[in-house]
């Protein structure tokens, strides 16, 4: 049985990774259509020279951070504090607010957005991108580490109380570490979503929020092309890298 | 802690970059409408900042400036959502003593039909949706009615757009591309019904690459992207049908939330210049309202019966008005109906 | 209860301020009257509600249930088995769980995109069977269900692996010891014991796949070809196309109402069975 599992492996990642591996392959075709030409790095060359899609690319690494490191601070004491006690109000929040489509999530934040700043006189912008991915990133952190938390014994918060800690105490230095790994992976979910949205994005951006999604649809929707498949590639080498090394790292 | 400091940090700079003296100007445009250096030229220029961003439909652009709150100076919409923008009174007058480049456009935008005196707005490119195909096609489509053949069955697609789709069926009936009557719209779905067999996908500018490769025979279209396709595949060709077509022109227009309204004519009369508009033209290939920068570009382009098509043919063509209300649900009904059909 | 009350406090300031507040505003938008190009007028109507029993979108509905519902359980068909190897590799476990994130950093619309580029009729698949001479004309792949399912469980994939193999992780593998020195052979240890002890990962699972599966709108339009509307299309377009936004909104508050029922049902019955 194990045979038979590493080789459907084999043919799982495959699946993955196959399309887009052939997408990179593309990308170092002279042709701006998927007719082999020859070999080129002029649509390489083409991401460097553009100041949009640097700009861009800049915007999206920081709303991406940001809204990641808020959304899992107060995911994270969020879980916390349902898993001492239930909330039925919140925890139905969380749940709906993760089924709503996210047209409708971009609509709705947009009209909030307007409807408040009318008469405050600000404008869309970069923070209004950052508040719409807090808003919608924090269920997938509670959810996430919610499930983390079930595995965990409350024996252990208990344990730490006997000892003298107090309760702010025993979460620190006790609860804390041993949720880590549910943290981390929340963070990387989140960071993933945010990174990737556009519909959301594109309803709330205003001026000065442009983010590597929103650039790429625009190119993708006047049809394929080649920048675009450089600029994933890129992307996908990027982040294998950082696994790779990542990797070393905890196996060292 | 240190992570902290750094986001904190880089939120500084942002905030630190941002803060640029110069006078500024936001522009919000179609994608893929402007040179590479139109911005940079410009902002050179005058000593100003430009701050240009992208959308992809009229429907984006106007749910965001639609409260007069969105930070936008200029934008960009279709000819006929200009009536609504006035009725909800989003756009400002234009002066005309700043624009004295507008003796530039084409005789054809001076007195357009939706702003006979260019009170509100400044056309700036436009297009036509027609049929692209592949010359191994024989006979070659030259009406809407020819693609409604049996022969494409599989290798057809139709533009992913209510108004381009449904449009292309009403001018089959020899109906106006506007039709608002109810039985009109009936007959004209039914036609659609009658085609969706044959119908490979509704898709927009991605059929494009489809007919490069030769998957896709025919392909309803616009004209600029069809011209895309033709510079670099000199087997397809593109018709504007007999039975008559639509024309879509995108204008220019200041908000009325605009503050910096001189920048803003500034901005809009260094459009106007015919080198500029030319070196637009020539980068995203589409065509302009600018008759002094027509007679600028390389003869290819200049005399592309795609993008400029001679004065018989331009003759043939309609401007869609806007729709009134009840038109449009029934519309959309209808287009909801033939796509799950 | 100081600390929780501490705690609850952010997450309790965001579902007034960036959940309750917009979700109202949606709720408002579905009573009120469209206006002429977008947005919403008074007066307060009904409306929007009576025209969703329309058979036309009922049968948008029920087509879209049973899309999410095939790629839901195909993902979980494609997903049990690898989170069983990741779960029982014994080296490299994070290497393989970040390879199944990895396509994820790219764009949707490229991921999409690049299926179209394997399946259309020039694409790398029919060229492939064709110089191998399996086939002589080009299958037609794109734009059908198939095509539509396809894009949507290769988007969704990790949703449930992730889980899937977080509950596996956590089994005591004496467990499945056991049941081989009683004499299970391999494939009834796997329906007998493994599968029903990670129940709430294919739970979990099922619920992170179903419901973007159930809004998808950019997978049936690209892979689709637009020749079938599923709900999430038919939300898309009244936001946008159609400037129909009470009736979006109406549309959105069915659609929810449905998944909440749903999931709740499913949460409900699953901790019964736990408790």
């Amino acid at each position: 049985m194990k045979r038979w599992l590493a080789v459907y492996a084999v043919a799982f990642f495959a699946f993955l990774h196959l399309p887009l591996l052939t997408l990179s392959v593309f990308s170092f075709n002279s042709s701006r259509f998927t007719t082999w030409e020859h070999f080129s790095l002029d649509w390489y060359r083409a991401i460097f020279r553009d100041p949009q899609l640097i700009e861009a690319t800049w915007n999206s690494v920081i709303v991406a951070l940001v809204s990641t490191a808020i959304s899992t601070v107060i995911g994270t004491l969020c879980a916390y504090g349902l898993w001492k006690r239930g909330s039925k109000l919140l925890t139905g929040s969380l749940y709906l607010s993760l089924v709503t489509p996210e047209i409708v999530t971009g609509v709705s934040l947009l009209a909030l957005f307007q409807w408040s700043f009318r008469s405050m006189h600000w404008h869309l912008g970069l923070y209004t991108v950052v508040l719409a991915h807090v808003a919608f990133s924090i269920s997938y952190v509670v959810i996430v580490i919610s499930a983390r938390l079930r595995t965990v014994s409350p024996s252990l918060e208990e344990a730490a109380m006997d000892l003298g800690a107090n309760e702010w105490e025993a979460f620190f230095y006790v609860m804390l570490p041993a949720l880590g790994p549910g943290i981390i992976a929340a963070a990387l979910l989140v960071l993933t979503v945010s990174f990737d949205d556009f519909v959301i994005t594109s309803m709330v951006a205003g001026v000065d929020s442009e983010t590597l999604p929103m650039v790429i649809y625009a190119m993708a929707r006047r049809g394929a092309s080649p920048v675009i498949n450089a600029i994933s590639a890129l992307v996908t080498v990027f982040f294998g890298i950082l696994i790779l090394i990542s990797q070393q790292v905890r196996e060292a | 802690m240190n992570r902290r400091y750094f986001l904190l940090g880089s939120l500084a700079t942002l905030a630190a970059c941002s803060r640029d003296p110069r006078p500024r100007l936001n522009v919000y445009n179609w994608s893929a409408y402007v040179a590479p250096d139109t911005i940079s030229n410009f902002e050179a220029e005058f000593g100003v900042n430009v701050r240009y961003a992208t959308y992809e439909s009229n429907e984006e652009m106007l749910a965001k400036v639609v409260t007069g709150n969105s930070g936008w100076d200029i934008v960009f919409p279709t000819h006929n959502r200009l009536q609504p923008m006035r009725e909800y009174d989003l756009v400002q007058p234009l002066h005309h003593e700043w624009l004295p480049n507008l003796q530039n456009l084409d005789a054809r935008f001076g007195s357009p039909v939706w702003d006979k005196h260019l009170e509100w707005n400044v056309p700036y490119m436009w297009s036509g949706t027609g049929i692209a195909y592949n010359r191994s096609l024989q006979p070659a489509p030259t009406r809407w009615a020819d693609l409604w053949d049996s022969r494409l069955k599989g290798r057809l697609t139709m533009c992913d757009d209510p108004e381009d789709m449904l449009g292309a069926c009403l001018k089959k009936l020899h109906l106006s591309f506007s039709a608002t009557d109810h039985g009109e719209l009936l007959r004209a779905e039914k036609e659609a019904l009658a085609q969706k067999p044959l119908v490979r996908a509704y898709l927009n500018a991605e059929a494009r690459d489809q007919l490069v490769a030769g998957d896709v025979l025919a392909a309803q279209m616009w004209s600029t992207t069809t011209q895309q396709a033709i510079d670099v595949t000199p087997s397809l060709a593109f018709a504007y049908p007999e039975e008559g077509f639509p024309f879509y022109c995108d204008c220019a227009v200041i908000l009325r939330e605009s503050e910096r309204t001189e920048l803003a004519h500034k901005f809009l009369n260094y459009l106007l210049r015919p080198e500029v508009s030319a070196a637009v033209v020539e980068y995203t290939k589409t065509a302009t309202a600018n008759g002094a920068a027509v007679a600028l570009l390389p003869e290819a382009t200049r005399n592309s019966a795609t993008l400029y098509p001679p004065p018989e043919i331009f003759e043939r063509g309609e401007w869609p008005r806007t729709l009134p209300r009840d038109a449009q649900r029934l519309r959309d009904r209808i287009w909801t109906e033939i796509k799950s059909a | 209860m100081k600390l929780r009350f501490w705690f609850l406090l952010p997450s309790r300031i965001w579902m007034v301020a960036l959940f309750a507040a917009p979700f109202a505003i949606v709720l408002a938008y579905s009573f009120l009257t469209r206006g002429t190009y977008g947005g919403v007028e008074k007066p307060w109507t009904i409306e929007a509600y009576q025209r969703l029993a329309d058979p036309l979108y009922l049968t948008i509905l029920l087509r879209s249930f049973l899309m999410a519902l095939a790629a839901t359980v195909l993902c979980l068909v494609f997903a049990f088995p690898a989170a069983l190897f990741i779960s029982r590799a014994t080296r490299h476990k994070n290497l393989y769980l970040q390879l199944v994130m990895l396509p994820f950093w790219t764009s949707f619309l490229v991921r999409t995109y690049a299926w179209l580029f394997l399946l259309r009729d020039t694409g790398l698949i029919n060229m492939t069977l064709q110089s191998l001479g399996i086939i002589h004309a080009p299958l037609q792949l794109l734009y059908n269900d198939g095509a539509v399912l396809l894009g949507l469980v290769y988007g969704y994939l990790p949703f449930m692996v992730l889980p899937i193999y977080a509950t596996l992780e956590r089994m005591d593998p004496s467990l499945i010891e056991a049941a081989a020195d009683l004499g299970a052979r391999p494939i009834a240890t796997l329906f007998r014991v493994i599968v029903p002890l990670s129940r709430p990962g294919i739970v979990a699972g099922s619920v992170l796949v179903f419901i973007p599966c159930l809004g998808a709108y950019l997978t049936p339009d690209l892979l689709g070809g637009g020749r079938t509307v599923l709900v999430g299309n038919l939300v898309q377009n009244q936001f946008t196309n159609a400037r129909d936004w009470p009736f979006g909104s109406a549309v959105s508050m069915l659609l929810m109402a449905l998944v909440t029922l749903l999931v709740w049902g499913l949460l409900r019955r699953e901790s019964e069975q736990l408790g």
